[in-house]
């Protein structure tokens, strides 16, 4: 048996040349069933993200799978590129480097983002595609199926996929539920309609927040995107009415000079009745003085500082990467252990079916020569016989398996087949 | 059963607390999958153990129930274990026990210096003794709650003023929420307070009046330690009102919260090593009354 896959991500194939390769789900599965018709009997799995493609191909018993050249050529005339244009940036495996490539994979080790989670559900649905068009079969099934278990023990074992790396989500999960308990009675103010906003207030929207007012400066701009998220319009004119009234603001305006300055806050901080006030300024440059953060009960946050934050999170992610590896290396070896293990099936099988067949016409012998027996006599030798027979078995047995580990246990294999006039 | 139950002591749960305390204090050094489990199961096994005591003196007591000093601080750290172990299983996240702990297993040490001898009562100031110890009672573990709450309210406003994310197993809860529960922490703390102190001068002119027990004087150190906290704790409670719609209103509050708590950990070590005429037995003629007595009732 062999498993086999070839591909490229983000780290060596150029962005416009990933997008000519990369599958939409119509053309994936075009070219699983072309796969199938290609290469009959082989096992074929294609995993198409925007930062990857890649082909997983396996095959048993007599079935060879594509060699991980000819899975590039494959994929070149799949998307109708020239296969000498591919080759320089894709990179294909066998066996054990093509196991321990799906599983870190899986695992979001090999993601633009590490430890990025939605790696999973891609490898979910790349396999699932694969059932659909029936180019799945049992040892793909086996290794995405192992692929999953370990990006799981991955993901609970270590930290590398906790921390948040997207400013947004970091405002909002480790700042803003940092001040506030809750968002639904808190009122929002968004200031300016730039996509990190846009972003932002979906996070918000997430965690509770129902009260948006937004301000710009271009009326029919807010109007346009307080429509868009279910918000409230505000005039720029009342800013200073609109901070009074806020808990939280978010600003992503364009402006080139400060939007608020310390003067406009301290209007407004006398009629805020102490409540605390978060900001999230967003916008380069700043949209608010940051002499208005040294003001008790404000809590300012610029995208500098939400990205320093980002940065710290990104570090310890990278600094779990040694002990995700390690589980990464640890559910290889244990795959392949039972991928070897399991090609000396049929050869036990035929073994125990010798063995048994002996014993079945010694006790018939026996049997035979002593007519006197009942049932209960007989039914005892009988389990006497398969006990002696599965105790012979065990230690030839678990020499299989330990051998499995570091390898298909050709020889052993070679040495029972010797032994006991065993056919392949 | 009831030998087995017989043979627990205060080591039992306070090393199962101290094992929970170590776990919850290697959060800030490793991540584990079963640590959690692993602490919760002692701080369990440590409730469990405590209450069982608690219980097997309720019942073999010949006086009143857990009306000796040594019980007070046993029942007040139970509370605060009861309390620690609800918060941990409810925040998993929030590392609960790191401050609650210490402050259970301080309260089983101030035990161990104070006298398990029952507070001589009389029929007459049963009622009014039992009010007096569990008023105190309420408002020492409202005190140690909202210094807690002040606690983690400092540690995460000095989070978010250096702008970090939170670290790895040192998540607190909100600043909104914090600030709340040390406001009603502050607020019970000064009603109960008052409650145990006026009770206490009832108690005291009960005894008086009827001659039972050892009055105590005006001047005696357990009044003025005990007024002192009072008057502490309702001016706090009045100062967090007054702050509250200041924007540096929840910091003070925080500030004041473990202030409170100095003031009754001063109190509660003055119970310890002071002289006392508080609780003491009835005087007899030409010899003064429980003069550097320790025990007292409804401590601190």
């Amino acid at each position: 048996m062999t498993l086999a896959f070839a591909g490229g991500s983000h780290r060596t194939v150029p962005m416009d040349l990933r997008e000519r390769l990369a599958f939409s789900a119509d053309q994936a599965a075009e070219a699983l069933a072309r796969f199938r018709d290609r290469f009959p009997g082989s096992e074929g799995v294609l995993l198409s993200t925007c930062n990857r493609v890649e082909f997983y191909a396996a095959g048993e018993n007599d079935a060879v799978p594509p060699a991980p050249g000819q899975i590039v050529d494959f994929l070149a005339e799949c998307r109708g590129i020239d296969a000498s244009v591919l080759k320089p940036v894709l990179a294909g495996e066998n066996d054990a480097a093509a196991v321990h490539h799906l599983f870190a994979v899986a695992s979001g080790l090999d993601s633009m983002v590490l430890g990025e989670p939605q790696i999973v559900a891609q490898v979910k649905q790349a396999w699932a595609l694969a059932q659909e068009h029936r180019t799945a079969g049992p040892l793909t099934g086996e290794m995405f199926q192992a692929a999953l278990r370990t990006a799981k023990r991955v993901a609970t074992e270590t930290a590398i996929g906790r921390e948040r790396l997207s400013i947004p989500s970091i405002a909002v999960a480790d700042f803003a539920r940092g001040v506030f308990e809750r968002f639904d009675d808190k009122r929002v103010l968004l200031i300016g309609a730039g996509k990190m906003a846009h972003e932002t207030l979906r996070y918000l929207r997430d965690a509770g927040a129902r009260d948006v007012t937004i301000v710009n400066r271009s009326t029919p701009r807010a109007e346009a995107l307080a429509a868009r998220l279910g918000a409230r319009t505000g005039l720029f004119s009342d800013l200073v009415d609109e901070l009074a009234k806020a808990d939280l603001v978010v600003s992503t305006t364009g402006a080139t000079a400060p939007v608020v300055t310390l003067e406009m806050f301290t209007g407004a901080e006398r009629r805020r009745g102490g409540r605390p006030l978060l900001v999230l300024d967003l916008a380069v440059p700043r949209d608010f003085d940051p002499r208005i953060g040294s003001r008790a009960g404000v809590w300012l946050y610029s995208i500098d500082d939400l990205g320093a934050a980002c940065e710290a999170n990104r570090k310890t992610r990278q600094r779990e990467m040694p002990g995700a590896l390690e589980i990464v290396d640890e559910e290889t070896r244990r795959f392949m252990g039972d991928l070897h293990h399991r090609s000396s099936a049929p050869l036990i099988e035929q073994l125990r079916a010798g063995w048994t067949e002996t014993g079945e016409g010694e006790l018939d012998r026996l049997f035979r020569r002593l007519p006197d027996l009942d049932e209960a006599a007989r039914a005892e030798i009988r389990q006497s016989f398969q006990r002696y027979a599965a105790k012979l078995l065990h230690s030839p047995l678990t020499s299989l398996r330990n051998e499995s580990h570091s390898g298909p246990p050709h020889g052993l294999l070679d040495a029972l087949r010797r032994l006991f006039d065993l056919k392949d | 059963m009831a030998e087995f139950v017989s043979r627990i002591s205060v080591v039992c749960f306070a090393a199962s607390y101290l094992v929970a305390l170590a776990c919850e204090a290697s959060r800030l050094l490793f991540r584990s999958g079963i640590r959690g489990a692993v602490m919760v199961g002692f701080a369990a096994a440590g409730v469990v153990a405590h209450t069982l005591f608690l219980a097997w003196r309720a019942a073999n007591e010949p006086a009143v129930p857990l009306s000796s000093a040594y019980d007070w601080y046993l029942l007040a750290a139970w509370f605060l274990a009861c309390g620690s172990l609800w918060l941990t299983i409810a925040n998993p996240r929030t590392p609960i026990g790191l401050f609650m702990l210490p402050l259970v297993l301080g309260l089983i040490g101030a035990a161990q210096l104070s006298s398990p001898v029952p507070f001589p009562q009389s029929p007459a100031t049963q009622v009014w003794g039992a009010i007096h110890g569990i008023f105190n009672l309420a408002a020492s573990v409202a005190v140690a709650f909202g210094a807690i709450a002040g606690m983690m309210w400092l540690i995460q406003a000095g989070r978010l003023a250096r702008k970090q994310a939170p670290a790895q197993g040192f998540r607190m809860p909100s600043l909104e929420k914090l600030a709340r529960f040390v406001g009603r922490s502050a607020t019970t703390a000064a009603w109960t307070a008052a409650a145990g102190f006026a009770s206490g001068l009832v108690l005291n002119a009960v005894n008086r009046q009827q001659g039972l027990l050892e009055t105590v004087p005006w001047n005696d150190p357990v009044i003025l330690r005990m007024g002192t906290l009072v008057a502490w704790l309702v001016i706090a409670a009045l100062l967090e009102r007054g702050m509250s719609r200041r924007p540096d209103g929840p910091r003070s509050a925080a500030v004041m919260s473990i202030v409170s708590l100095g003031v009754l950990t001063i109190s509660i070590l003055w119970g310890l090593f002071g002289a006392s005429r508080h609780g003491g037995p009835p005087a007899t003629a030409g010899q003064p009354a429980a003069v550097g007595m320790t025990a007292t009732e409804g401590a601190p």
